[in-house]
C-alpha cells in the first residue's frame, strides 16, 4: 500500500496531469455515493440510470444550442445545463406517464430514457449535425477521468460541494422523506419539493460521475459504495459516512490499477467497487452471507434437542450409545452432537465414553415430550386424519405444544392410557411425582393419594378430604376410574367426578405401568 | 329555564370529501363531523378507503372535491396537529433506523429544518418510548422486533408528536392479545387527556367494545354513530355483502351486548 503511495506520487511528480484526475474522483466518488444512500433507500437505482442515459442528448442539445445560439464552442456549463435538464426532463415525464395513464414506474422509466437517449444518438448520427458536434461522444459513453481539465476541475468542485451542502443541510427532511412521506408531509415538510431536491443533486452527480465512468456504467459509482454500506449499519447517518469512504476506496484502488495496468479508468474503478460489495456481501458481520450461514449452522433448533431426549427416552429407558442416537434422529450429525453438548450443558443427560445417560430432569422431560407425541397420535387418529400421516403430524405437533396443551389434549381425550397403537402413553412425572396437587383423573392403576378437595360434583361419593386412595384398574374402555378407599371400600367415578376429586399423589419406589417398554417404536 | 346544551366542538369536518387515485374514485362525498376528545374507530372491508381517508386528514391527499378541517383549518395548513401510525404494509423494515431515532421522528415537526434537536426532545421521545414499554429496545433496528413491537414503536412516535389528533391505521393488526390491551391502555389513556383518536379497525367483535363512535365506510359513508347505531345487520350486510365471517363476528357482539346492555 505505502509503496503504491510513493509510485503514485513519483508518478504524479513524473506526470502533472495524474493529480487532476486523483482529486476530481475523489470529489465525484464523495458525492456520488452520499446521494446514493438515498437512491438505494427510495428505490430510485433504475430511475438514476435512466438520468444517466438521458443526459447524453442533454449534452448534445446544450452544446448545439451553445454553438448556434451563442456561437460557442464545447462550452462546458452549457453542456452540463443541458444535461441536468434532460435528467429532470425525464422524471417529469415518467412521473406524468404513470399519472395519467395505468402504464407502472418501471416501464415508464425505460420507455423515456431509450427514447432520450436515441433521440441523442440519433441527432449525431445526422451527418449535417454529427459534422457540427466536435465533441468525443465516445468520453461521454465510456467516460475518461484522465483527459479532465481544469475548468472541468473547478466546475466539479462546485456542483459537488453544493450537492454536499445540501444533503448535510436537509440530511432530516431527506431521511423522514425517504422513510415516512406521509408523516413528513402531516408535519409540514414539503415533500414533493423535497423529492425535487434529490432528483436535482441526482443529475448532478450523475453529470459528474459520467467524468469517470460513463452514461453506462456511472449507476455504479451512486449505488454499488450505498448498497455496500447498506449492507454494514442499521443507522443512516453511518451509512451515509461508510458508503463516501467505500466510494473513497473503492475509487482509489480503481485508479491505482488502472495505472498499474493501463486499462481503461472507468470499467476498472467499476470493476473495483464491485469486488468490494461483494466481499462486503460475503463478509458483512451481520448481514452478510457467512454471518448468516454461520448464524444458522449454530443455531441448534429446539426440536433436535427433544428429538435426542426422545430417541433416548424410547431405546432403553436412559442409556444410549452416541452412534445410535446419531442413527436415530433425523439431523445432521454434527447438529445432533452440539444438540448433545447443549443438553448436557442444561443437566439433563450425562455423557459417559460413547454413551449418554438422561438425568432425572431430562427423563422428565423426555417422557413429557413422548406423552405429547402419544396424545396428540391419539387426537389425530380420533379427528380421523390418515394413519399414515399420524406419526409424523404428532412430531411436528409435540414441539410447539406446551404443557396447557398438553393438559387439555389429556382431559379432551378422556385421560387416554393408550395410544392408537396400544402403546401406553406416559403419565406427566412432574405432575405425579407428589409435589403438587392433581386431579384423580390423571392416576394410573397402583397409584396411591391423598385426598386434598372435593369439588362438587364429586360430592356424592361420600369421600372425605385428607383419606388415601389407591387406584384400581380403569373398566369400561378406560371411562370409568375405580378407586379404593383406605378403608377397602371400592368406588366407580365418570370422567366428571374424576376431574373433581383433587389429590396429593404419594410417591412409591415402584412405578407401576408408567414404565415405557424398551421396544416401543412410536 | 334554557338548558346548557354542552356544545361538542368537533375536531375533525370532513366535508363533501371525493378522493381518486385513477379513474375510480376511493372516496365519493364523505361528510362526517368527528367530536374532540372521543376515540373513534373507522371500519369496512379491504380496498373500502380507510387508508385514503387518514391520508385525507393528514393533507397527504389532494381531494378531488371537498375539504377536511381540522379545528376549523384546513388540512394542509394543519401542520402537526395531526399524528400518524401507518399501517404496518407501508412501512420499510429495513430501513436503517433505530427504534429510539423513529420516536425522536415525533419531534421533527416541532423544530426548524436546521435546527438540532434539543435535549427536551429526546427526553420527551424516551418518554414515549417508555409509555409504550419499549425502553430496552431503543438501540435495536426496527425491522428486529416483534410485530407488537413494531406497532408500540410508531406509537411513541404518535405520543412524542403531542398532537391533538391521533390517526391509527390497524395498529391491531399482527399483535397478540396481551399487545392488544396495551395499546387499547394508552389509546384510552391519551383520549383522557382530551385527545381525538381516529383508528382503522378490523374486528367487529371488539368494535363496540372499544369505540365511542364508529365510522363506517366503503368508497361512501354508511354510517358514523355509536356502535349500537352501526353495527346494525341491515347496514352490515349492505357493506359487507353478505360475508360470513362478518355475520359470525356480529353475533357475537350482539350477545355480548344483550349480556350487558
Ligand atoms: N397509491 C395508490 N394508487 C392507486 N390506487 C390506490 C392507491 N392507494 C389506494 N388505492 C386504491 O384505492 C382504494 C382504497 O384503498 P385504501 O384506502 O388503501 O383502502 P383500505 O385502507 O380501506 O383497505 C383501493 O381500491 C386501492 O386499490
Ligand atoms: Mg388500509
Amino acid at each position: 500500500m505505502n509503496s503504491l503511495v510513493e509510485w503514485l506520487t513519483d508518478l504524479q511528480l513524473e506526470q502533472g496531469h495524474l493529480i487532476r484526475p486523483i482529486i476530481v474522483g475523489t470529489l465525484i466518488s464523495l458525492v456520488c455515493s452520499v446521494v446514493g444512500c438515498f437512491i438505494v433507500l427510495r428505490r430510485m437505482s433504475f430511475l438514476a440510470d435512466a438520468i444517466a442515459h438521458a443526459m447524453l442528448a442533454g449534452v448534445i442539445g446544450g452544446y448545439l444550442i451553445m454553438k448556434i445560439v451563442f456561437g460557442r464552442e464545447a462550452h462546458l456549463v452549457g453542456m452540463l445545463a443541458g444535461a441536468i435538464l434532460a435528467g429532470i426532463l425525464t422524471v417529469a415525464l415518467i412521473g406524468f406517464i404513470t399519472r395519467v395513464s395505468r402504464i407502472k414506474q418501471d416501464t415508464a422509466i425505460g420507455i423515456m430514457y431509450t427514447g432520450i437517449f436515441g433521440l441523442g444518438a440519433l441527432a449525431v448520427s445526422i451527418k449535417s449535425i454529427g459534422g457540427y458536434v466536435h465533441i468525443d461522444i465516445t468520453h461521454y459513453i465510456i467516460g475518461n477521468v484522465l483527459a479532465v481539465t481544469n475548468e472541468e476541475l473547478w466546475l466539479l468542485a462546485v456542483v459537488s460541494s453544493l450537492v454536499l451542502c445540501s444533503v448535510i443541510l436537509f440530511f432530516r427532511p431527506l431521511q423522514i422523506t425517504s422513510f415516512d412521506p406521509v408523516m413528513a408531509a402531516s408535519i409540514g415538510i414539503p415533500v414533493l419539493a423535497v423529492d425535487y431536491l434529490l432528483t436535482a443533486c441526482t443529475s448532478l452527480v450523475v453529470v459528474s460521475g459520467v467524468r469517470v465512468a460513463g452514461v453506462i456504467l456511472v449507476v455504479a459509482l451512486i449505488i454499488t459504495p450505498a448498497a455496500s454500506a447498506y449492507l454494514l449499519t442499521d443507522r443512516l447517518n453511518r451509512m451515509v459516512l461508510l458508503s463516501a469512504f467505500i466510494g473513497i476506496l473503492g475509487y482509489w484502488l480503481g485508479f491505482g490499477l488502472t495505472i498499474a495496468i493501463g486499462s481503461s479508468p472507468g470499467p476498472t474503478i467499476v470493476v473495483t467497487m464491485t469486488l468490494i460489495f461483494l466481499l462486503i456481501l460475503l463478509l458483512a458481520p451481520r448481514y452478510g452471507i457467512l454471518a448468516d450461514w454461520i448464524r444458522r449452522s449454530s443455531l441448534v433448533p429446539q426440536e433436535v434437542m427433544e428429538d435426542v431426549l426422545g430417541a433416548i427416552v424410547r431405546s432403553t429407558g436412559n442409556v444410549m450409545a452416541i452412534p445410535q442416537v446419531l442413527q436415530a434422529v433425523t439431523a445432521p450429525n454434527r447438529r445432533v452432537q452440539r444438540a448433545i453438548r447443549l443438553l448436557a450443558r442444561r443437566n439433563l443427560l450425562e455423557c459417559e465414553a460413547d454413551q449418554v445417560r438422561l438425568t432425572e430432569t431430562g427423563q422428565a422431560e423426555a417422557t413429557r415430550l413422548v406423552r405429547a407425541h402419544r396424545l396428540w397420535e391419539t387426537y389425530l387418529a380420533q379427528t380421523g386424519e390418515a394413519s399414515e400421516r399420524i406419526h409424523e403430524k404428532a412430531h411436528q405437533l409435540e414441539h410447539i405444544s406446551d404443557q396447557q396443551t398438553v393438559d387439555y389434549l389429556d382431559d379432551k381425550l378422556g385421560h387416554p392410557i393408550t395410544d392408537p397403537h396400544g402403546t401406553i402413553i406416559p403419565v406427566d412425572s412432574v405432575q405425579t411425582s407428589g409435589q403438587q396437587d392433581v386431579k384423580a383423573s390423571m392416576l394410573r392403576r397402583g397409584n396411591r393419594a391423598r385426598i386434598e378437595q372435593i369439588l362438587p360434583a364429586a360430592n356424592r361419593l361420600g369421600l372425605s378430604v385428607g383419606s388415601e386412595i389407591t387406584v384400581l384398574p380403569r373398566s369400561v374402555d378406560g371411562q370409568t376410574w375405580n378407586l379404593k378407599t383406605d378403608r377397602g371400600t371400592a368406588i366407580a367415578l365418570n370422567h366428571t367426578e374424576a376431574d373433581a376429586l383433587i389429590v396429593r399423589p404419594i410417591p412409591t419406589d415402584e412405578d407401576e405401568g408408567d414404565a415405557i417398554p424398551a421396544s416401543d417404536v412410536s | 329555564m334554557i338548558r346548557e346544551q354542552p356544545t361538542t366542538e368537533s375536531a375533525i369536518s370532513i366535508n363533501h370529501l371525493t378522493v381518486s387515485y385513477g379513474p375510480v374514485p376511493a372516496l365519493l362525498d364523505v361528510t362526517v363531523d368527528i367530536p374532540k376528545g372521543k376515540l373513534v374507530g373507522i371500519i369496512g372491508p379491504n380496498g373500502s378507503g380507510k387508508s385514503t381517508l387518514i391520508k385525507a386528514m393528514l393533507g397527504f391527499v389532494k381531494p378531488d372535491l371537498g375539504e377536511v378541517r381540522i379545528f376549523g383549518r384546513e388540512a394542509a395548513a394543519a401542520k402537526g396537529m395531526v399524528a400518524y401510525v401507518p399501517q404496518r404494509g407501508a412501512v420499510d423494515w429495513d430501513f436503517p433506523i433505530t427504534v429510539r431515532e423513529v420516536a425522536t421522528m415525533g419531534r421533527y415537526g416541532h423544530r426548524r429544518w436546521w435546527q438540532d434537536m434539543s435535549r427536551r426532545d429526546l427526553q420527551i421521545a424516551d418518554q414515549a418510548l417508555a409509555k409504550v414499554r419499549m425502553t430496552e429496545f431503543a438501540s435495536r433496528q426496527i425491522g428486529q422486533l416483534s410485530g407488537g413491537q413494531q406497532q408500540r414503536v410508531f406509537l411513541a412516535r404518535a405520543l412524542a408528536q403531542d398532537a391533538e389528533i391521533l390517526l391509527l391505521d390497524e395498529p391491531f393488526s399482527g399483535v397478540d392479545a396481551a399487545t392488544e390491551n396495551a395499546i387499547l391502555e394508552v389509546l384510552r389513556e391519551t383520549r383522557q387527556q382530551g385527545r381525538t383518536l381516529c383508528v382503522v379497525h378490523h374486528d367487529l367483535s371488539t368494535a363496540a367494545e372499544y369505540f365511542d363512535y364508529l365510522i363506517l365506510l366503503k368508497q361512501r359513508m354508511f354510517g358514523f354513530g355509536t356502535p349500537e347505531q352501526i353495527l346494525e345487520p341491515q347496514l352490515l350486510c349492505d357493506v359487507y355483502e353478505g360475508n360470513m365471517k362478518v355475520f359470525a363476528e356480529l353475533s357475537g357482539t350482539r350477545s355480548a351486548g344483550d349480556r350487558s346492555p
